[in-house]
């Protein structure tokens, strides 16, 4: 399936339906999108304003994902869909579920900056990890653009990339946990910020592995191939062959 | 090519026929066989003619081997064939040149290009559009929102009508401003232009604050000096007779600076949209009323004054800028027109909607001067206006402050007879 057709039913009603589907996980996407965008500056400039913004955002991506799971029950129902269009649907099942869990872990880490305003506004960028955290979301950011950019073109060329990031994103992770235990050591005055940066990091972290679960869930939807408990070695192989 | 009795054409093609026919009676009155060449010269000329049309056939269908028929008739025919087709070919490369020529041009434009189908699927873009919406030549057909996805934008999309231009502060991952418009062209297909304006918009944002900024610094020291001054005028025994006229002229102009730092601390605050969040219903004819009376306690020995007002229209919009606007054209009305004068103020509605209007008997502006005349600090006459006590910000606040009201000045003026300024609000 190299070019996703909204016209190829002969029902219209099923053509139509699909696309909206396609559009509306697309469209909630983006809110997850700028909602990452909105915390990301939050986080570099310390703004609560912003972070609050981001917090009530939320909601609407809640909303969003229900609206998708309606639209998914209706073309099941009504439509019986089979073989590409199936998989479309569970696919955006399952993409939903993800944008919807992103949208959470954001959340946490606009949380972070709020707590940190309000304990003393403007230092929080002094804590150990938080050059990582900064960095963790922003190489996330960048993940799920592409993700959600391979899904609009209906391709999985850009799965290795997504892959090569999550490496990267691990390896920053690893690096952040271990500079924030040893300010656990030197500073255990200081044990619930570190705390809460802790907490934020691995937020930061899922966020990467969640637009990892996309790029998945786009694979499955091209190729037809559940790639979710293949090893490394094999999953290159396999991406290698698309 | 002139033309004459007979067709070239057929005249080549008698000529033809008189020269063939000529020999085959040389060979019958040779033989003697007169029936039977005439017939097979007939039968010959038949099958010349079936013949030559098969190969105008072929030639016209454009198979490479065969060549146009090129005896009498034929050769003039196939001649003016492809004269016409060579000039339409001529044509079809210019048209072709043209309209790679403005596909050039648009791909060179600095501002990205897209233009969209009534879905809002991608028909073609430009190399600015590839960069700034990171799209590729493959996305053509795919729609614009699925690869656009910031919400404001899907928003501004789904809009029926694309009246004013979408400003984003941040796009795409980069925290810049962008102008972004859409028109729709060419039988239901839309054209997006987006821009980086980020340059533009910090200088506009500059500006404003600075203004605002130095208004707001200026005003304190001014109201000390302002003070002090009062005060000396006061001490009219303490003070030689020679300082009495430079105290009473320094307190004029500090009382001129005062109000023109107010118009400015005015104009930056309805630039700053404070003004625009609660629209109420504002009694209009009791706010004119109000003004009425103000103006006849001022002017009423030197002027004649009429106000027309109707009562119980009302208008949605904000107060207090507006009573800022009927004040300022009034009094630029008494401003303006010399004694004995006439000014009359009118508020009514009709079938359009609800109209001010202030009518004057005064000096009038010249046509060239209407254009600029809501600009900041523009002077028609820089002497008279200082002597009148202008700020010269009275009309950039009435222009400002009708704009949030989806209204706009008109005005219609004749030297030495007199001016109208007028409000349409709809």
């Amino acid at each position: 399936m190299q070019k996703k057709e909204f016209s190829s039913h002969i029902s219209n009603q099923l053509n139509r339906n699909l696309e909206e589907l396609f559009n509306h996980i697309l469209e909630m996407g983006g809110m997850v999108e700028n909602q990452l965008d909105m915390a990301l500056s939050a986080l570099e400039n310390a703004d609560a304003k912003v972070a609050k913004e981001v917090v009530r955002f939320d909601k609407v991506i809640n909303q969003a994902e229900m609206e998708i799971d309606r639209l998914c029950i209706r073309v099941l129902a009504r439509q019986q869909p089979t073989a590409s269009d199936l998989r479309l649907i569970l696919a955006t099942i399952r993409i939903a579920i993800d944008l919807e869990r992103m949208g959470d872990e954001v959340c946490k880490l606009a949380k972070l900056v709020i707590k940190f305003h309000k304990n003393d506004p403007g230092v929080c960028a002094n804590y150990a990890g938080y050059a990582e955290l900064v960095d963790i979301t922003t190489r996330s950011r960048e993940m799920l653009k592409v993700t959600l950019n391979a899904f609009a073109r209906v391709s999985a060329e850009d799965a290795m990339s997504i892959l090569d990031q999550e490496d990267v994103v691990d390896h920053v992770y690893e690096k952040a946990c271990k500079n924030v235990t040893e300010q656990f050591k030197k500073n255990p005055e200081n044990v619930e910020s570190l705390l809460e940066v802790m907490t934020a990091l691995r937020a930061s972290e899922r966020l990467s592995d969640h637009a990892l679960n996309i790029m998945e869930s786009i694979i499955y939807l091209v190729q037809g191939k559940d790639v979710r408990n293949m090893d490394q070695e094999r999953l290159t192989k396999f991406l290698e062959k698309i | 090519m002139s033309r004459s009795l007979v067709s070239k054409a057929i005249s080549r093609e008698l000529i033809w026929i008189a020269l063939s026919l000529g020999i085959f009676l040389f060979f019958a009155w040779l033989t003697g066989h007169w029936v039977i060449i005439i017939v097979l010269y007939l039968v010959l000329y038949v099958a010349r003619q079936v013949w030559s049309l098969y190969q105008f056939e072929a030639w016209l269908r454009g198979d490479s081997d065969v060549v146009a028929p090129s005896s009498g008739f034929w050769q003039t025919l196939c001649f003016f064939i492809s004269r016409q087709r060579r000039t339409l070919e001529k044509r079809a490369d210019l048209q072709n040149s043209k309209s790679e020529q403005f596909h050039a041009a648009s791909m060179a434009l600095p501002i990205a290009i897209v233009s969209l189908t009534k879905n809002h699927k991608i028909e073609w873009f430009n190399n600015a559009a590839q960069t700034l919406l990171s799209i590729k030549p493959s996305d053509t057909g795919r729609k614009l929102e699925t690869l656009v996805r910031q919400p404001e934008f899907i928003q501004y999309l789904k809009q029926k009508e694309f009246e004013k231009p979408l400003f984003l502060e941040a796009f795409m991952g980069q925290t810049r401003t962008y102008r972004c418009e859409i028109f729709d062209y060419y039988h239901g297909h839309r054209l997006l232009m987006l821009e980086d304006v980020h340059e533009l918009y910090n200088l506009a944002k500059i500006r404003k604050d600075f203004v605002a900024n130095a208004s707001h610094e200026l005003r304190t020291p001014l109201t000390v000096v302002n003070g002090y001054l009062e005060m000396m005028i006061d001490m009219t025994d303490q003070i030689p007779d020679f300082w009495e006229k430079p105290l009473g002229q320094m307190h004029h102009q500090s009382l001129r600076m005062q109000a023109i730092i107010e118009d400015l601390l005015t104009l930056s605050k309805i630039e700053s949209d404070t003004l625009v969040n609660a629209t109420k219903v504002v009694k209009v004819d009791e706010v004119l009323k109000n003004i009425e009376v103000d103006i006849r306690y001022l002017y009423s020995n030197d002027y004649d004054i009429y106000f027309s007002i109707e009562e119980g229209l009302t208008l949605k919009g904000v107060e207090e800028p507006l009573k800022s606007v009927f004040t300022n054209l009034i009094s630029n009305a008494f401003r303006y027109t010399p004694k004995e004068g006439e000014v009359s103020v009118r508020w009514f509605s009709d079938t359009l909607g609800s109209h001010f209007e202030v009518e004057d008997t005064g000096i009038g502006i010249s046509k060239e001067h209407l254009s600029r005349l809501t600009e900041r600090f523009y002077r028609v006459d820089t002497a008279r206006s200082r002597e009148s006590g202008g700020t010269g910000l009275g009309l950039a606040i009435v222009k400002h402050v009708l704009e949030r009201h989806d209204s706009e000045l008109k005005i219609q003026s004749q030297v030495g007879k007199g001016s109208v300024f007028r409000c349409d609000f709809l």
